[in-house]
Order: C-alpha cells, then sequence, then structure tokens
C-alpha cells in the first residue's frame, strides 16, 4: 500500500508551487514594468529566482522532472543576470513568463493525475538564448557519483550540471536519507522539516523518494536527499535530531571544472519574508465544512434544549437561570459560526493579482496600450466567492481592453494619454458585502448605438442601459474581435453576480470611461443538491444529507394507526431490514398535493431515518444558499434559499431537521 | 413629520410611509412561499439578487385575502439593516405632506389597529393613515423573543402543520 500522506504531499506540493509561481509572475511583470521606464529591478529579480529555486526543489522531491528543467535552466538565466548586473532585456522577460505558463501547465497536470508533457525544447533553448553563461552542454560530461543506479538514473541533467558546478565550487556532495513515520511526524519531524534544516545548511540538488521494501515504518517510503554543502557530514547527520543518514556521495575537485565565483545568496531568506510565513496555516476546505457541519448539530441541539425548557416553564418550573443560560449559548454558537466563516476568507488582493498577467496577454492580442492600477485594499472574501467570482471579473476585464479603451492613436486624437488606464478597486461595504470597481477610461457606452443595434428603445437611465447590455444573446460588438464579443460576455457577468445573491450596476460616460460596479457577498455556502418537486413546488435538498432516493411503491408500504390520532399519516417501509417511516413531505410542510408521490428520500439524523416522499426528483446541481437573513422567514426545517436561474428563490430544505422537528412531534403525540 | 410619502392602498383604506424608507415599488409576480412563518409572511421574493420576506398588509390587518391583481404592488421598505416587501393593493402616488396635515391619532383607531398606525393626515377629502413600520416589521416583538440568534430559531410560530 501506498503511503497514505503521499496524497496529502502532492496536494501540498501542488498548493505551494501555485503560490511561488504566482509570485514569480507579479514579480516578472513588476520587472517588465521597470525594465520599460528604463530602471532595473534587482530585488524583482531575485524575488522570481528565490521562487523558481524552491519550484525546482519541491519539484524534484516529487519528481516532476519537466517542471525541475524548465525552473533550473530559468533560474540560471536569472543567476547570469544578477552576477552580471546586467539588465534583463524584456524579450529575456517574456520568455521567463512562458517559461511560468509552462510549469504552470505540468504542475496543474501533475495534480490532475494527467501525463506531464516534457519542458519544451524549444522554449528552453530561448531561455539558453538570453543567458550568457548557458554551459554549451554539461549533460554530456561524466560526473563519477558514488550513487546506487537507482539514485543516479533519477538526476537529470540540470542536477548533474548543478553537482559539478558544486563540487567545482568546492562544496562536497552528499546523499542524506530520511525515513518518515507516523511517530516522527507526530515530533514535527517531517520530510518539509528536513527539507528546511537542510537548505539552512547547503543546497539541495534533488530529493528522491525511494520505496523501501518491508520496511518496520510501515509507510513503506524513504526520502533521498542529494545536497551540496560546505559543512562536515556529522553536522548534516545532526542536522534533526539524528534522524538522518549520510553519505558522501562525491568529494570537491572530482571534475576538473573552471572555478565559478559569486553564487547568488539564497541560503538566508530575508526576515520579513519568514516573519510573513509564521502563523499561517493551509487547510483543505472540505476540513472547514466539516467544522460547519459540527457546529450545525450543537445548533439542533440547542433547539431540543429549548423545547425541553418550554416544556418545564409550561410545567410551572422557574427557569428563569436556564433561559439565561440557554441566550448566552446561543450567543456563543454565534460567535463561534462567525470565526468559522472567517477562516474561510482570503485577502481579495489574492484574487486580483491574477488580472495583470491577463491584461498583458490581451493588450498584446488587440494591440492596445493598457496600464492596470489594482487597488484590494485589505478586505477578505470567502474563497467561494473568490472562486466564482473570477470569471465575471475576466469578461469585464476583457471587455474593457478589447472594446472601451480606444486604440493609441484614436487616444491621442481625443486628447488622452496614449496609454488606457484600467483601475480595479474593492472595499468592503459592511460586514457582508464587498464592492469591486472595474473602471476604464476608455469611449463609454453609448447607449443609442446598442439600442439600435438591438432594435430597442434607448434606455433612459444607466440601470436600464446596463439591463440590455446583459440581454441574453444581444451583441453589440461593432467590431469583430478575436478575443471577445461584449454582449454574451455581459451576460455572464450578470449571471455569475446575482447567482452569488450580488447586484451588478454600471455608470458610463461617452468619451470618459466606464465603471462597472460588483456588489457580492463576503461569504455564501455552495452546495450539491438535488432540486425536487413537491406540492407543486420545487426544493432543493443538500445531497449530503440523503442517505437514498428510493421509489415508493405503495404495495410495500404499511400504515401505522397514528393517523387517525390528529397526527400526520404516516406509512411505514422497510429498508435494509428496519422499519423507517415514510412521510409526504408536501403534508409536513402543509402544501396542497401528495397524493401522487413517486420517490422518497431517507435522510438520518443518529439512528432515527426518515423518508420523506416527494412528487418527483429533477436533477442534481450545484447551488448557492443564502441564509435567510430576516426574523420573520427563519424556520426550521428552511435551511436558505437559492436560485435555480428562473430569477425566483427555490428553498433549500434541511429534511434532517425537519425529520427531528417531525419525529418529536409524533413521539409527543404517542405520549 | 414634514416630507415625501409614498401612498398606497390596502382593502380600502389609504396609508402611506415616508419615502425615505421605501427603495422601490416592484409588480407582484408572486411569492415563494416559506413553510412555518407567521401567517402574514406569505413567503420571499428575491429583488435585484436580494432576497426579500413578504407581508401581506391585508393579513396583517386581518382583511380578508385578495387575488394578486395588475395592481397589486410589493413596497420594498428599508428599516436599519432590514428589508422587507410589504405587499399592497395599489400604489400610485408620492406626496408631500407638511407637519400641520397630521392629527392626533384617536385613540380608538391605535387601539383597532394594534399599533400599526401611528397617525393621520388629511388630504382635501382623504384621510391617510401613517404606517408604523417597526411595529408592522415586528421589530418590537422579536427583541422580547430571545430565540432569534441562529438560522432556525423557532419559537414563537406558528408550528408546522400536522
Amino acid at each position: 500500500m501506498p503511503a497514505p500522506h503521499l496524497a496529502e504531499f502532492v496536494s501540498a506540493y501542488v498548493l505551494e508551487a501555485e503560490e511561488h509561481l504566482s509570485t514569480a509572475n507579479t514579480h516578472l511583470l513588476a520587472t517588465e514594468t521597470a525594465i520599460r521606464a528604463g530602471e532595473s529591478n534587482l530585488r524583482g529579480v531575485r524575488e522570481v529566482f528565490r521562487a523558481l529555486h524552491t519550484v525546482k526543489g519541491l519539484s524534484a522531491m516529487v519528481g516532476v522532472e519537466p517542471v525541475v528543467v524548465l525552473s533550473h535552466r530559468m533560474e540560471a538565466l536569472l543567476r547570469t543576470a544578477d552576477r552580471t548586473h546586467a539588465r534583463l532585456p524584456l524579450g529575456a522577460v517574456d520568455v521567463l513568463l512562458r517559461g511560468v505558463q509552462a510549469i504552470e501547465q505540468r504542475v496543474s497536470a501533475f495534480r490532475d493525475g494527467r501525463a506531464v508533457e516534457p519542458a519544451p525544447v524549444g522554449l528552453l533553448r530561448e531561455i539558453d538564448a538570453f543567458d550568457a553563461e548557458a554551459p554549451e552542454s554539461l549533460a554530456g560530461a561524466r560526473l563519477a557519483l558514488d550513487l546506487p543506479p537507482e539514485l543516479s538514473s533519477k538526476l537529470g541533467a540540470a542536477e548533474l550540471e548543478q553537482l559539478q558546478i558544486g563540487l567545482a565550487g568546492g562544496k562536497q556532495a552528499l546523499c542524506v536519507t530520511f525515513e518518515p513515520s507516523t511517530e516522527k511526524a507526530e515530533r514535527g519531524v517531517t520530510i518539509k522539516a528536513v527539507r528546511d534544516a537542510l537548505e539552512r545548511l547547503g543546497d539541495i540538488v534533488k530529493v528522491v523518494p525511494v520505496s523501501l521494501q518491508g520496511s518496520a515504518s510501515g509507510a513503506g517510503l524513504a526520502f533521498a536527499i542529494i545536497m551540496l554543502t560546505l559543512h562536515e557530514q556529522a553536522q548534516i547527520a545532526l542536522a534533526i535530531e539524528g534522524q538522518l543518514a549520510v553519505s558522501s556521495v562525491a568529494a570537491p575537485g572530482t571534475p576538473a571544472e573552471p572555478v565559478l565565483t559569486s553564487e547568488l545568496e539564497i541560503a538566508e531568506p530575508e526576515h520579513d519574508f519568514e516573519a510573513q510565513q509564521q502563523g499561517f496555516v493551509r487547510v483543505n476546505v472540505t476540513r472547514l465544512d466539516e467544522s460547519v457541519e459540527r457546529l450545525s448539530a450543537l445548533i439542533v441541539n440547542r433547539f431540543r434544549m429549548n423545547r425541553a425548557i418550554a416544556k418545564l416553564t409550561s410545567a410551572g418550573v422557574d427557569t428563569r437561570e436556564l433561559l439565561q443560560i440557554q441566550n448566552e449559548s446561543g450567543r456563543q454558537l454565534r460567535d463561534l459560526r462567525g470565526a468559522i466563516f472567517r477562516v474561510r476568507m482570503v485577502p481579495t488582493a489574492d484574487l486580483l493579482e491574477r488580472i495583470p498577467l491577463l491584461v498583458r496577454g490581451l493588450r498584446r492580442a488587440v494591440d492596445r496600450l493598457v496600464s492596470v492600477q489594482i487597488d484590494a485594499g485589505t478586505t477578505e472574501v470567502d474563497k467561494a466567492v473568490a472562486e466564482r467570482l473570477f470569471p465575471a471579473l475576466v469578461h469585464l476585464v476583457r471587455n474593457a481592453v478589447d472594446h472601451a479603451i480606444e486604440s493609441p492613436d484614436e487616444r491621442l486624437r481625443r486628447g488622452k494619454p496614449q496609454e488606457g488606464l484600467l483601475k480595479i478597486s474593492c472595499a468592503a461595504r459592511s460586514d457582508t458585502w464587498l464592492e469591486l470597481l472595474v473602471e476604464d477610461d476608455g469611449r463609454g457606452i453609448d447607449g443609442e448605438a446598442i439600442a439600435r443595434k438591438a432594435r430597442r428603445d434607448v434606455p433612459a437611465s444607466e440601470a436600464a442601459l446596463l439591463e440590455l447590455l446583459c440581454a441574453p444573446g444581444l451583441s453589440t460588438r461593432e467590431v469583430a474581435t478575436t478575443t471577445s464579443g461584449r454582449g454574451m460576455g455581459m451576460e455572464i457577468v450578470k449571471r455569475i453576480v446575482e447567482q452569488l445573491g450580488g447586484e451588478l450596476s454600471l455608470r458610463t460616460q461617452l468619451g470618459v470611461g466606464s465603471t462597472f460596479v460588483l456588489r457580492v457577498p463576503l461569504s455564501l455556502s455552495i452546495v450539491d443538491g438535488f432540486s425536487f418537486e413537491c406540492g407543486q413546488q420545487r426544493f432543493v435538498v443538500p445531497v449530503s444529507s440523503v442517505d437514498e432516493i428510493i421509489e415508493v411503491e405503495d404495495s410495500a408500504l404499511v400504515r401505522s394507526p397514528s393517523s387517525a390520532r390528529g397526527g400526520l399519516p404516516v406509512s411505514m417501509l422497510e429498508r435494509r431490514g428496519r422499519v423507517v417511516p415514510l412521510l409526504s413531505l408536501a403534508g409536513v410542510l402543509g402544501l396542497s398535493g401528495g397524493g401522487s408521490d413517486k420517490k422518497a428520500m431517507i435522510v438520518r439524523r443518529g439512528a432515527e431515518a426518515v423518508a420523506f416522499a416527494v412528487e418527483r426528483m429533477l436533477g442534481q446541481q450545484e447551488v448557492v444558499v443564502r441564509p435567510l437573513e430576516d426574523e420573520l422567514v427563519r424556520v426550521p426545517g428552511v435551511a436558505g434559499a437559492t436560485d435555480l436561474g428562473d430569477g425566483k428563490p427555490t428553498l433549500v430544505l434541511d429534511l434532517a431537521g425537519l425529520g427531528a422537528a417531525v419525529n418529536r412531534r409524533q413521539l409527543e403525540l404517542h405520549s | 413629520m414634514t416630507g415625501l410619502y409614498v401612498v398606497f392602498r390596502v382593502a380600502e383604506a389609504e396609508y402611506a410611509v415616508p419615502a425615505a424608507h421605501v427603495l422601490q415599488l416592484e409588480s407582484f409576480s408572486g411569492v415563494t412561499a416559506v413553510p412555518g412563518t407567521l401567517p402574514h409572511v406569505t413567503g420571499i421574493v428575491q429583488v435585484r439578487g436580494r432576497i426579500v420576506p413578504i407581508i401581506d398588509l391585508r393579513l396583517l390587518f386581518g382583511e380578508p385575502e385578495a387575488e394578486a391583481l395588475l395592481d397589486t404592488r410589493i413596497v420594498i421598505v428599508e428599516l436599519g439593516e432590514r428589508t422587507v416587501g410589504l405587499r399592497v393593493d395599489s400604489s400610485r402616488e408620492v406626496l408631500k405632506l407638511e407637519a400641520e396635515q397630521f392629527h392626533v391619532t384617536p385613540t380608538v383607531v391605535t387601539d383597532r389597529s394594534r399599533g400599526f398606525v401611528s397617525g393621520v393626515a388629511r388630504v382635501g377629502p382623504r384621510l391617510l393613515m401613517l404606517l408604523n413600520l417597526v411595529k408592522v416589521l415586528g421589530e418590537e416583538e422579536l427583541h422580547d423573543d430571545s430565540d432569534h440568534i441562529l438560522d432556525d430559531g423557532s419559537a414563537g410560530r406558528r408550528a408546522l402543520p400536522g
């Protein structure tokens, strides 16, 4: 069996790699801007270097060879640039950006379990072309390494080259073996900790996972870390609680190569960088959802307690103190819920940092000059909202670059600066709303022209104009472009914003520019839901709450006598050897109909199961659940409302809660 | 008291609310019923992406239920953090009312209206009743009721049918 923590290890790799790649992108773009302005951006170059270096190390550890090769060559180019204090040519930045993109593609392929394509030879050549000191062909050079073949075969040309350079520089090459185990992990001794410790003592060339047959640890996995260092072997062995086995691979001076000087300093990260990293934990969102579910269980309990207290009160017991405690626990639960939701928040800046790269690609395609200004402030937004909102932002940015901002010539004629400005900013508008502004200084939207094209009346207000722009199927582009047509995009933008429970608005002035305002909730919950029909009304229920869906067959039902006592008519069915009460959901909800129920959903709470009969199931889809905020409509059994796309709210039911309420009532009726 | 008021009609009587509290008027195109609410809360609607509960003023005032007609309107009002829609028979006017048009509300009216009317204004031959939004939206009652802390507060509700 493969090590159970391997999957987690892979997802941690992907997360970390993506983060560093995004850092590389950001700094490459900043460097490009600096170069255009005639400045050099030494700090930026180093940040890119550092990011790529880390990506290389991480990728070697999980064995994504093409990424190791790519990042190594890009790293080499940057190292040369740094050493020679040369200003990077714009072409080099471009090649590097494409390199990052190629790495990103390979990392996602790896994440999705697809085949990882080899590093593109053409791109590698382009990278080397900008590297004045690119080694002609070190790959061919033989290096005498004292390594077992299963390890030496894993070393690519890039690593051999790195070893060779390191050895030539007086370092020694070591092979450190680390065998992870659950017990070690509990003490904090993980491969990551080992890697971090070793990184402080030298340069890690490659981390190779090796399988251990019949090992005692149970994991059956070990890591062989090949590194270059100036330190003694013994010192390395003691790096982490003496958990490492170290052997020499090759001593310095083995190959007679010219000695290279002045290594780029990378071993010591800047202190502020380290401080930023401290106190952060990466968490899988599903784990957070889990805690929300646990919380719901507490909330349900609280309601049961309420009922118990109410019973006591009506029996004449003094329950004032109990009520006080109960109120207090209600407040605490609310605070706890707030705290959990805050954990799900990500900085809006993370969402917006991808925009400059997008604009860069667009302005090439359409020959526009556009600068991007981003002001995310310190706002935060739920991860799910951020992910859903991004496509809408992409559409708006695309429209602005493609259509709104004029060509440089036209802008000059109109007395505007040649370079257009695209501004994206956001601000929290209370505890619950975020406002995102996408602003351009382009030509503005000509309501009359659009109305003419659409054969509609000229819109009287900006709201009406927006309505027209977002009309389904309306395409108003006056010039066909390869990247986008405006009409379709706007329809999607509007739908995204409204499905999030938000609002889209527009301010525009002919010749001056347009601003789109997206007002969206800071957080929301998304569930996979079954939609169904019951009492001529549509409902949604979270898939996770339904145990199974069954056919209702009259012959298999047994009627209970409780219906004669004024309760709901209850039938029973047998399921897996247990008797399950079957209720008509229409009856429970007080809706008409319910006689023609064909399907039933079995929900379970603890040991109790209830089947709810409904007319028919309609389908399964992901829905955004919005809580019913107003006191007037907060009722048990209703988790919230969603928009299934018809612009009308559809209730999302909490069948388990409903089942518990019904069960209790049945018990009361019988007692 | 002087200011703009939105005037509407419910069961042959005319009412007014300060225009400052009115977000918009919507024509009525059905509601999504929410089981287990107070009887006069007929459901929810979605207005510009927002979920808004609807109070049928006829039901709140104890008048017979009426079918929705073309004139039927939803007056969306805002009170503090809350946004609620009031279903009314029709709404066509926004009037400017001066302070001297308001009269002391006869006790009998306050009593009979269970506090929903906070004043009476005379406009020519017509009498407009000024709606007490706090009371209509049930803010006071809800504050007494300590059980609405989490999403699905249940005390003081019409029990689920059955």
